[in-house]
């Protein structure tokens, strides 16, 4: 993942088709992607990359599963404690505990999915890597590849050859 | 937006951030002046007792619970266009997903606020919340007001949750975009963010997850709404179809103020390539949709009245179409019934002067419709000698009139401060820069 600063190389690429190619170049040459950006999310990249579908969803389901528990818990313990009948209905009245189980797992749901995207995204972080250029949030692409000074001029031709505008050194 | 590149979308989004023009800040002023009248009539009411609002036996739920659920109903629409719309790829929400969004949050936070308006005691609000005490008092999980307190604070921290999250690349193109004091509080707001695809995979993954989970969240919301009503035993109320009646009803109100707010912010922001004829269209084709459901609910109510044989609903729904509250009904039959009908021709729901007279009438008559049925139901329940009439007084109305302030105030701070339009979303939608032109 993305640390503050590392060395490395940065090409910046103007078009996706560019970028795509670079990346599978790349991958051939066994010279390892540190990451890659762009201004929308392309599953072309992270079908290149190899990438398996986030596991965040594992974490929803957790806490979903939590939240119903705890919905339902909670109404149990609260009308146990209270023992107080109402409208005739048992203490423990099963069905009315479903709407507050309901609305727990969605909201546990979400703040679960919430802490999985911060976690996994490594977010928040105030400082940006010292690879970053603002232009990746607007219309151009980058990749950075963090190699050592024998790597570098492998790695810049092979960015090069592939239609980067521009290849920077990061130190 | 045939022929628009990434550059134009940064480009055309962030220009409306930049800064306002005087009347703007009058404007906002005016607004806010408004909202600071509003809460020292709540603080008035405060200080004198509830003596202050007109709500009296046999009507104790006034226009402060009208306000709720036309607020909470606002708040529908935005969940339907960014939640529902994006699990059924409909395309034609990309452009107001985001400020439909930014009007749930402002519309859930407005109407959360009425309970404890309408409350006599508000100090001791906390005591629905549940959490050990000394005196062993719980709430009562089997009560629709319990329901809805943990519905409606579930419904505004997911959807705010929603609408901040999907907005995280947008505020780092803004921080990237500008100098200063600006830039760091968008970079505090941005989090960080770089759009690496490590970021890119965990955040579609989530979003997909925040749709779906946002999608029963919102028909459940508006339900145990109905339910505050429907668990009771009042004539006008007693009804097992309340709950996908009042989900149709929020939805109608909500595409309703969507089409009102985002016709101006169309025409002074000039996103009509963004935002475009055929979005308001799509838009107005789901009004007649929802317009005949709840033409439909009305109609299916006054049968059951009647085909129930109970006297005393069927006394109340004839009250209710001749009695004192008649005109209100008719409003309410009219604009949400009958006028949307009036979208089934092109020609008007293709004209901008047409959906913003239509839009307007909807949201009147979706305002009448919850007066209808609250204080329409409770002053004529079943006993004559309790029968009774309410009307608000000048602190009610006073702070009604500041609810719509305040969420105007806060949909103005919004575009003048937070992109209003998707700048990712919109970017996904264009084909992306290709050095092959032939390719997609």
């Amino acid at each position: 993942m993305s640390g503050a600063s590392k060395p490395g190389i940065l090409g910046i690429f103007p078009y996706l088709d560019d970028l795509l190619r670079a990346l599978k170049h790349l991958k051939s040459s066994g010279i390892p992607v540190h990451t890659v950006f762009s201004p929308t999310p392309r599953h072309e990249i992270q079908e290149i990359l190899g990438l398996k579908p986030s596991p965040v969803r594992f974490f929803t389901l957790v806490g979903g599963t939590l939240g119903v528990a705890a919905g339902i818990s909670l109404a149990s313990y609260a009308h146990l404690q209270w023992e107080f009948v109402t409208g005739g209905k048992p203490v423990l009245a099963w069905i009315p505990f479903v709407i507050v189980g309901f609305e727990f797992t969605i909201l546990f749901g979400v703040l679960f999915t919430l802490g999985a995207l911060l976690f996994k995204s490594r977010l928040p972080k105030l400082r940006l890597p010292n690879y970053y250029d603002p232009r990746f949030s607007g219309d151009r692409f980058g990749v950075f590849v963090s190699c050592s000074d024998s790597e570098r001029e492998r790695t810049r031709k092979v960015l090069k050859e592939n239609g980067a505008e521009e290849v920077h050194d990061v130190v | 937006m045939e022929g628009f590149t990434y550059r134009d979308v940064n480009q055309e989004i962030l220009r409306t951030l930049s800064p306002a023009r005087k009347p703007y800040y009058l404007l906002v002023a005016l607004l806010f002046l408004t909202v600071v009248y509003a809460a020292s009539c709540w603080a008035y009411q405060i200080l004198t007792g509830m003596g202050v609002a007109g709500v009296m036996h046999p009507v104790n739920w006034g226009i402060y619970l009208v306000n709720f659920v036309f607020w909470v109903g606002i708040a529908h629409s935005g969940t339907l266009i960014s939640a529902i719309l994006y699990l059924l790829r409909a395309r034609w929400r990309t452009s107001i997903a985001r400020s439909a969004e930014a009007m749930t949050v402002f519309a859930v936070m407005i109407a959360g606020l009425f309970p404890f308006i309408h409350l006599g005691r508000v100090w001791i609000f906390y005591w629905i919340i549940p959490y050990p005490n000394q005196r062993n008092l719980w709430p009562n999980f089997q009560s629709p007001l319990v329901f809805d307190m943990i519905a409606i604070s579930t419904y505004l921290t997911v959807s705010f949750l929603f609408w901040y999250t999907g907005m995280i690349p947008d505020l780092a193109a803004v921080r990237d975009r500008t100098t200063g004091l600006r830039q760091k509080v968008y970079r505090i707001l941005s989090l960080g963010w770089i759009g690496s695809h490590h970021q890119w995979r965990h955040y579609t993954g989530a979003y997909l997850l925040f749709a779906a989970l946002a999608t029963p969240l919102v028909i459940s919301v508006h339900s145990v709404v109905s339910w505050d009503f429907a668990l009771s035993i009042v004539p006008g109320w007693h009804s097992t179809i309340f709950a996908p009646y009042f989900v149709a009803g929020a939805i109608h109100s909500g595409l309703a103020m969507v089409l009102t707010l985002l016709i101006p912010l169309r025409r002074i922001f000039r996103f009509e390539k963004f935002i475009t004829m055929e979005t308001l269209e799509s838009i107005a084709k789901t009004i007649i949709f929802t317009g005949l459901i709840v033409g439909y609910a009305y109609g299916v109510e006054f049968f059951i009245a009647w085909y129930s044989g109970n006297m005393a609903e069927r006394d109340t729904f004839i009250w209710r179409a001749i009695g004192h509250y008649a005109y209100a009904f008719w409003i309410m039959v009219v604009c949400n019934s009958i006028v949307p009908l009036a979208f089934f021709f092109k020609r008007l729901r293709t004209r901008i002067s047409s959906l913003l007279v239509v839009s307007i009438f909807v949201n009147i008559g979706m305002w009448y419709e919850r007066f209808v049925i609250i204080v329409g139901s409770m002053a004529h329940e079943y006993n004559p000698y309790s029968w009774g009439y309410y009307s608000p007084t000048w602190i009610e109305l006073s702070i009604m009139a500041g609810s719509f302030c305040l969420f105007l105030f806060l949909f103005f701070l919004f575009v003048k401060f937070l992109p209003s339009v998707s700048i990712t979303e919109i970017k996904e939608s264009l084909r992306p820069p290709m050095r092959e032109k032939s390719k997609a």
